[in-house]
């Protein structure tokens, strides 16, 4: 390639580092909002890529890689980085790459450096934190640095941006430097020369160090067939190759090299001081305090998220009326009555699934920022690690299953934060099972039916019961998956809690934008394509069913069932009947008539997918009482919630089985429902998420199941059981 | 006869000792390469809330240990 092509291609540039160094807040610096996250191919490993403009104009397309000790990888995060820089032809291999250092740990960070200048990739070595180091009475030398290690060092610090455009400068002049080391840092053991050289000559490699890897990394690097695995096989095991002693014996052969460059760099005051970090580890991880101090936590989270949902839903509830206001205003004029009403109920309704979300996504991104970026999250780990890890969760997830208190939505997206694979789809698979906001108004309508003459402090005694069903499954079925799923990945606690700092304003908002964006362009189509389907099944149906609904309206209206004034209520009612979700309702009702349920309740449910809390508008639609409906959930007082829906309850109570001529909602009934709506996963915006964030529907598929049958089942033993 | 080793767990609180070697050679890869070395000095901080995991520090370097994990870490007497 000559020199002009090259100049049309954007530099690829790396980021790498030790996690804790500080990185994320480097690459915000250079890409700002020129960022986007991705999944690395074929794991659930998080990449960002970003993009900036070099000072003499030349593109750079730059992948912050997840955070790593060390070429030999011990977690899913790890093995990213070992396998592209093993794999000269990867889409992501780096021209330059740019080391990220902690400058106030600067003898431990690089490890892994000295590991990239052996695989001759072009580097700089940028130590951060500067401003830490500053104020711990570290002095730095940068020259030594630069001359032993033959490269160039910038000292930058991320979180004020000092320093960022010396590094871009210096990003420029990579190209036409040459790496000043000729001689590998690291010397090789007559075992690894000679594994390395068979492996040069077999496979073509011109780097020493590289052809070593592949001896470690045979087993699982994705990149080698079958036969290269067998060839890499038989030179490991005639040259009696045991890689992980070697790989110990690498690594201390490097601190005892490195280790006296970095004392001649760095002045350490003489002990390390006892800082403010310690101070306040001893309150927030004492063995005592620290648990009742994050339950606090946790409560204010909750309370944030709980009652953001409240305060936003309103504002969104009125845009959306504004909204379909207007749409009805522009779409009038055509006369289409099918038309208006899918603009308002179909289309509208689907982006207000789309809409009620976003504060939601954006409070708890923040929140999780929050707690992630100032170093509390690593605290949580090691103080629940033990008790989450019987349920074959992480200390994160308690952010996620609290979360899932208000919406599972939100806390569906903030599972990022866990990196153990395994950890963290059983996180996403179990959340939907603690009772969320949305639940809480069925809630409501259906606690009174199943126990009318109970009065309201049993009520609320139920209600808390709810919850302590969701949690109890959630675990439990945490506890099953535990035993389920098998991982290759190691479990190791082992990790290093950074110092406690104020979270840098700059990557928590670069954060909550980017799960916001994510959010809304991973969901809005298939929540879109739910809620048009939904429309279509409870407007249309076989025949002309608005004249049905409006003969039988007429017949009911003519034999005195009902009055005059009740037949627009009677018209909506029958149309929903003579629907396909009316017919649906029907045909699924022999399926459903042993938990005790009639096709009314079929349509509810059917209903529900939209969120759960439609339940009850479906339910005032069916028992002719929309306008009633719509009166008395805006009227709602918070003073006595368990008589907001009074009408509902007292018509819904008097309904009977036509062929038994039994009551419906019996108590044995009201139980069994309100069990079902606790287990059944019946949020369409929550199975569109967990396909989103395990890149799979296989997972969102398994979950609607598994949730299914779970509810199906201990629906229909609660059922048999109050009977 | 007096041991010449004992293990991360059963240091007390805010005592350190010198690590000499670590057991499982998995762990001692993981640990060599965040620079927990044999020869580095470890104190012991705090145990968690719930027990089963440690709260040390190495080198001003805070780490977090399982049992399981700290039991492979031989130290000086």
């Amino acid at each position: 390639m000559n020199k002009d092509a090259q100049q049309l291609q954007p530099l690829k540039v790396g980021l790498v580092g030790n996690p804790n160094s500080g990185k994320s807040t480097v690459f915000n610096q250079l890409t700002g909002l020129r960022q986007k996250t991705g999944n690395f191919p074929g794991v659930t490993v998080e990449i960002k890529e970003g993009s900036f403009t070099l000072p003499k104009g030349r593109r750079v397309s730059l992948v912050d890689f997840p955070g790593a000790y060390s070429l030999y990888p011990t977690s899913s995060d790890e093995k990213v980085l070992a396998e592209v820089l093993t794999h000269t032809t990867d889409p992501h291999f780096p021209d330059v790459l740019v080391y990220i250092a902690d400058v106030t740990h600067l003898e431990k960070h690089l490890l892994l450096f000295t590991q990239i200048l052996d695989l001759q990739i072009p580097a700089i070595l940028a130590l951060n934190m500067i401003d830490l180091a500053a104020a711990e009475g570290i002095k730095i030398t940068v020259q030594p640095l630069a001359a032993k290690l033959g490269v160039p060092v910038v000292l930058v610090n991320g979180r004020t941006g000092e320093n960022i455009a010396q590094l871009s400068a210096v990003i420029e002049q990579m190209e036409s430097i040459s790496p000043v080391l000729t001689k590998p840092f690291y010397k090789f053991s007559d075992d690894e020369t000679s594994v390395s050289d068979a492996i040069k000559h077999n496979f073509g490699i011109s780097n020493a160090y590289r052809a070593l890897l592949l001896a470690h990394h045979k087993d699982w690097l994705p990149f080698l067939n079958s036969a290269e695995k067998a060839i890499l096989g038989t030179i490991t095991e005639t040259k009696q190759f045991q890689s992980l002693r070697a790989q110990v014996e690498e690594t201390l052969s490097r601190f005892d090299r490195f280790t006296p460059i970095v004392q001649e760099a760095i002045q350490h005051p003489p002990v390390f001081p006892t800082t403010t970090t310690d101070r306040i580890d001893a309150v927030l991880t004492h063995r005592v305090a620290g648990p009742f101090i994050f339950v606090g936590v946790m409560m204010l989270v909750f309370s944030c998220i709980f009652y953001g949902y409240e305060i936003t839903g309103g504002w969104v509830e009125g845009l959306m009326g504004w909204l379909i206001e207007k749409a009805e205003a522009a779409v009038a004029p055509l006369q289409i009555a099918w038309l208006t009403d899918f603009i308002t109920k179909g289309i509208l309704e689907g982006l207000k699934g789309v809409l009620v979300f976003v504060p939601q996504v954006a409070l708890l991104s923040f929140l999780i920022a929050m707690l992630e970026e100032s170093g509390y999250l690593t605290r949580v780990v090691f103080m629940f690690d033990k008790m989450m890890r019987r349920f074959g969760m992480n200390g994160r997830s308690i952010v996620a299953l609290i979360g899932g208190g208000a919406c599972a939505v939100p806390a569906i997206k903030g599972t990022r934060t866990i990196g153990n694979w395994k950890e963290r789809i059983i996180t996403i698979m179990v959340t939907p099972f603690i009772s969320c906001s949305a639940r809480i108004p069925v809630y409501m309508v259906l606690i009174p039916i199943a126990l009318p003459r109970a009065g309201w402090w049993i009520w609320a005694q139920v209600f808390g019961a709810m919850y302590v069903l969701g949690v109890v499954t959630a675990l439990a079925s945490g506890w099953v998956l535990n035993k389920i799923l098998k991982t290759r990945e190691a479990s190791f606690l082992t990790l290093q809690m950074p110092v406690y700092r104020v979270p840098h304003w700059k990557n928590v908002w670069l954060t909550v934008m980017d799960k916001v964006k994510s959010f809304v362009a991973g969901v809005w189509k298939p929540i879109l394509i739910i809620t048009s389907a939904l429309w279509f099944l409870s407007s249309f149906g076989p025949g002309d069913i608005a004249e049905k609904a409006k003969n039988s309206a007429s017949m009911d209206i003519t034999a005195g069932v009902r009055t005059d004034a009740d037949r627009g209520d009677l018209e909506a009612s029958y149309k929903l009947e003579y629907s396909w979700a009316g017919k649906v309702g029907k045909f699924i009702e022999p399926a459903i008539r042993p938990l005790g349920y009639d096709w009314k309740i079929g349509i509810g449910i059917l209903s529900s997918f939209l969120a759960r809390e439609v339940f009850n508008s479906t339910m005032y639609v069916i028992y002719s009482l929309e306008s009633v409906g719509k009166k008395e959930e805006s009227a709602a007082g918070d003073e006595k919630p368990f008589e907001r829906y009074a009408t509902l309850k007292d018509r819904m109570m008097n309904d009977r089985f036509r062929d038994t001529d039994q009551r419906i909602y019996t108590t044995a009934t009201g139980l069994s429902l309100l069990v079902f709506y606790a287990l059944a996963m019946q949020c369409m915006s929550t199975l569109v998420v967990v396909k989103q964030e395990t890149g799979r529907w296989r997972w969102a598929i398994l979950q609607f199941l598994v949730m299914g049958i779970m509810a199906y089942l201990f629906a229909w033993v609660t059922f048999l059981v109050a009977s | 006869m007096q041991r010449r080793y004992r293990t991360l767990p059963e240091l007390k609180a805010h005592e350190s000792a010198q690590a000499v070697s670590f057991t499982d050679p998995e762990l001692a890869c993981k640990l060599t390469a965040m620079g927990v070395l044999p020869g580095a000095m470890i104190e012991m901080v705090r145990k968690a809330p719930f027990g089963d995991a440690f709260y040390v520090k190495v080198d001003g370097v805070r780490l977090a240990l399982r049992t399981e994990e700290a039991e492979q870490i031989l130290l000086t007497v």
